[in-house]
């Protein structure tokens, strides 16, 4: 992937397996979120292909690898800002293609339910501008959850936030394991990466560099050289 | 068409086109320093021709030196847009289109109110008759307007490249941030740009004045040219701004000795759609170079 | 909107109603409401459309469209009633092609398209002069015709204009009602706020962006069908006057962009405050609270028009 002359993405071969959490970490500016961005459809690579379930899906509109089952949050929040927090995750609800609901009141249903296993339910009516950081990193995630995606794109969920956040991330992450769902996360914390994934995957300036099982990657010395000067 | 009506065409809509980048000029220069677009800007221009109208009316002046005070006369306007353009909410482009299709609709009402909707011409006699120069007759009207346009521009080239203050305004064009962090000081350049551009507007209405019939609706065809102006050549590039001004007299004239001139105002307004169209908000790419 | 909003809005709606009798049917008031009534209309249009994230800088066109649409079918024998009809068809269809056309376009540069578009139309309607009656436009278009089931004095003269841009404005803000509680309103909203998370959680915005033009063209053309059966005339600088492009605007804008009864509010009060009190002493400046009314939601409401606008990030973050 390049941008004008800036080589963002470049040779990058990575495999999600069904039902797993795969984490992807790297410095900042080595091409994470551009990589996400691709796989949601919101950019086009200029070369490589994006495969999903089998089936070639590079160049799709982000509405329709919507439609096939990716969901996906955003580093820095991006919701409907004017609008409620209630609406922000009914938008999902009722224009995802799949598990359509014909009744409002089931859709009104789910997005109540949405909202309170994020705990946002007493924040309902409130203009979605008005949200404190870690609650709108919470409205993300229930958003990107509107749509029942199978595949979850999770970018910095667990950054910025205090220790204790930190801790109920790292539950959000089991419970959708739990669920079945597979999930593409970006981290910068060792420790919700070692708890959360099954697998990690390091980029530095836009290629891989190291690849394998969390206890491995983590405690590579090429991993620590990536992040030197970068706290944990 | 014969060769010598093209030839004819092509030499007064070149003539026509030195006019047509002086009165962009202030359009773009205006949207460099503050991202806003002036929608008011053909209004200012039919505004500064009527003063110009009115002196020479009163005066019987040669047109040529009513000019500066023309040019004058829109400073305290330059200062209140100013003051009203700072207020802006983001985004910018936007809003300030709101603000000035407000303002141009003012602006008409009031030309309505001091010269009620007749036609004018600064019909000065030392501006008609023509030259015969290898075979093309060329207006002498169309001849003194692209030459005073032309020594404008060229001081105002100067102006800019050669002075503090024209290096301050394209440095703050260029990056408003970038231009404050090196000790530019941005607010008083975005004033200075006003306080130019409108003094630009108020020539250029003179001179608009002596070429053509001044309507107080007829703001919005110059304001549409500018704007097509401003797409072709990007912001902030003074030479590309003459080349597609010289461009768009041809390309106008040729549409005029084509299939007359009831078809101008709609080839204008076509230009524009199709130039937004093709570029798909290219007026943005010129403010990042 | 509170329950107070909603009682003076059934009480100016109750006002409206009875003000044709109480006025003894006069004629010059009840062109000058009627007028005010379908700015309102086209006001609310322009915040239906604005809802959704467009701003148009060219309902002059639809309006234009509508009154031609009208005229030529009313002038070509049909009743007035399905000629005015029509001209919303028009309006729908020529808001719905310069938003497909400029779908690529947002913010001011959609704006800049839409100016460009209702100048377009003045243009062919000055020079297409075999259909369109060049400069001098078309006359002889007929009054609406009388309801024979209905009092006459009701349906007489400017009444019957009265009553139905009355009802034009009634249906336009029911529709805009009906559409903030719907799944549409939904839709406009996301694509306003932030159209690529909206693609991401399935609202493909083209459609939307369309069905927005295409309404708010609706309504506009069939204002401007109505409008030129009340003035019998039609001409370019008639009905493709800027003038329908800034008065929606600054109506809406100063009446409270995305309200839903602000712009018809806006627009009955600065219409009538313009043609009642500044033009019979101050005509040259009868435009002066439109103006005026703009600044004041620059300087002074600037939520006003930060509250609309779209586009406050660009690109992917
Ligand atoms: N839309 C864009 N245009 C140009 N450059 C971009 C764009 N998006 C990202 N980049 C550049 O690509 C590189 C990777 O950025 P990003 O993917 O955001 O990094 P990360 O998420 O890993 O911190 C950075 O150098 C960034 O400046
Ligand atoms: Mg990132």
């Amino acid at each position: 992937m390049a941008f004008g002359g800036l080589l963002a993405l470049r040779g990058v071969d990575i495999a999600v397996e069904e039902h797993q959490v795969v984490g992807l970490l790297g410095p900042n500016g080595s091409g994470k979120t551009t990589l996400f961005n691709i796989l949601s459809g919101l950019l086009r690579p200029t070369a490589g292909e994006v495969w999903f379930a089998g089936c070639r899906v590079t160049n799709l509109a982000p509405w329709r690898l919507s439609g096939l089952g990716i969901g996906r949050t955003f580093q820095i929040a991006r919701p409907f800002a004017h609008s409620t927090v209630f609406d922000n995750v009914l938008v999902g609800i009722t224009f995802r293609s799949r598990h359509h609901y014909r009744r409002v009141l089931d859709r009104r249903r789910e997005a109540e339910r949405l909202l309170a296993m994020v705990g946002l339910a007493p924040k309902a009516s409130a203009r979605a501008n008005e949200l404190s950081l870690g609650e709108r990193k919470r409205l993300e995630l229930a958003m990107a959850l509107s749509t029942r995606p199978t595949v979850l794109l999770l970018d910095e969920l667990a950054s910025g936030l205090s220790p204790k956040g930190r801790e109920e991330v790292i539950r959000f992450y089991g419970r959708l394991k739990e669920r079945g769902l597979t999930i593409f996360a970006i981290e910068h914390s060792f420790r919700v990466l070692a708890h959360v994934a099954d697998r990690l995957v390091v980029l530095d300036q836009g290629t891989i560099v190291a690849e394998g099982r969390p206890a491995q990657v983590l405690g590579s010395p090429r991993v620590m050289q990536a992040y030197l000067g970068e706290d944990e | 068409m014969s060769l010598n009506t093209l030839a004819q065409a092509l030499v007064s809509g070149a003539l026509l086109g030195c006019f047509y980048t002086l009165m962009a000029l202030a359009f773009s220069m205006i949207l460099g320093v503050t991202r806003a677009l002036n929608l008011s800007h053909g209004d200012l221009i039919i505004l500064g021709g009527y003063l110009g109208y009115w002196l020479w009316s009163g005066s019987g002046l040669h047109p040529l030196f009513l000019v500066p005070v023309a040019g004058a006369a829109l400073l305290p306007l330059a200062l209140l847009w100013h003051w009203l353009f700072h207020r802006l909410p983001e985004p910018r482009e936007l809003s300030s289109l709101v603000l000035t299709f407000g303002l141009s609709l003012l602006l008409q009402n009031i030309m309505l109110a001091l010269w009620r909707g007749e036609y004018r011409l600064i019909a000065s006699e030392s501006l008609t008759g023509s030259l015969a120069l290898a075979g093309l007759r060329l207006n002498q009207g169309r001849l003194v307007v692209a030459a005073a346009a032309l020594a404008v521009v060229g001081a105002l080239y100067l102006g800019l490249t050669r002075t503090r203050w024209g290096r301050a305004i394209r440095a703050t064009s260029l990056d408003r941030e970038a231009a404050a962090l090196l000790g530019i000081n941005v607010d008083e350049a975005t004033r200075t740009t006003f306080l130019l551009a409108f003094c630009l507007s108020g020539v250029a209405g003179v001179l608009f004045a002596t070429l053509h019939y001044l309507y107080p609706a007829g703001g919005i065809e110059l304001t549409l040219l500018a704007i097509v102006l401003t797409i072709w050549a990007g912001v902030g590039r003074l030479r590309s701004v003459l080349v597609a001004g010289i461009l768009l007299g041809v390309v106008e004239a040729l549409t005029v000795a084509w299939s007359g001139p009831r078809w101008r105002e709609l080839v204008v307004s076509l230009m524009l759609l199709a130039s937004l169209l093709a570029r798909s908000g290219g007026l943005a790419r010129g403010w990042s170079h | 909107m509170g329950r107070r909003g909603w009682i003076g809005a059934g009480l100016v709606a109750a006002a409206l109603l009875v003000l044709p009798p109480l006025t003894g049917f006069h004629p010059y008031y009840l062109y000058l409401v009627s007028t005010a009534l379908l700015f309102g209309t086209v006001a609310t249009s322009w915040n239906l459309l604005a809802y959704a994230g467009q701003i148009s800088f060219g309902h002059a066109a639809f309006f234009g469209l509508g009154g031609y649409g009208a005229a030529l079918a009313s002038l070509g024998g049909l009743s007035p009633w399905v000629a005015i009809a029509l001209g919303g068809a028009v309006g729908a269809v020529g808001a719905a092609g310069i938003s497909l056309a400029s779908a690529r376009l947002r913010g001011a540069y959609l704006a800049l398209a839409t100016l460009a578009y209702a100048e377009i139309w003045r243009g062919i309607a000055h020079n297409w002069t075999a259909v369109s009656g060049g400069g001098a436009g078309l006359i002889g278009i007929p009054p609406l015709p009388t309801l024979a089931w209905l009092p006459v004095d009701f349906t007489r003269g400017r009444a019957g204009s009265y009553y139905l841009s009355l009802a034009f404005l009634v249906v336009v803000i029911a529709v805009f009602g009906g559409i903030l509680r719907s799944r549409v309103g939904l839709a406009f909203a996301a694509v306003r706020e932030e159209e690529e998370r909206a693609s991401l959680l399935g609202v493909r915005a083209l459609p939307w962006k369309v069905l927005a033009f295409a309404l708010s063209g609706l309504f506009s053309g069939l204002a401007g069908g109505l409008y030129v059966h009340m003035v019998r005339v039609v001409e370019p600088d008639l009905v493709f006057n800027r003038y329908f492009s800034i008065l929606p605007l600054v109506m809406a804008t100063f009446g409270g962009l995305h309200t839903l009864l602000g712009p018809a509010m806006a627009a009955l009060g600065l219409y009538l405050v313009s043609e009642l009190l500044l033009h019979p002493y101050v005509p040259a400046f009868h435009q002066l609270p439109y103006a005026l009314a703009l600044i004041a939601v620059v300087l002074y409401l600037p939520g006003g028009l930060a509250g609309l606008l779209p586009g406050k990030r660009s690109g992917a973050a």
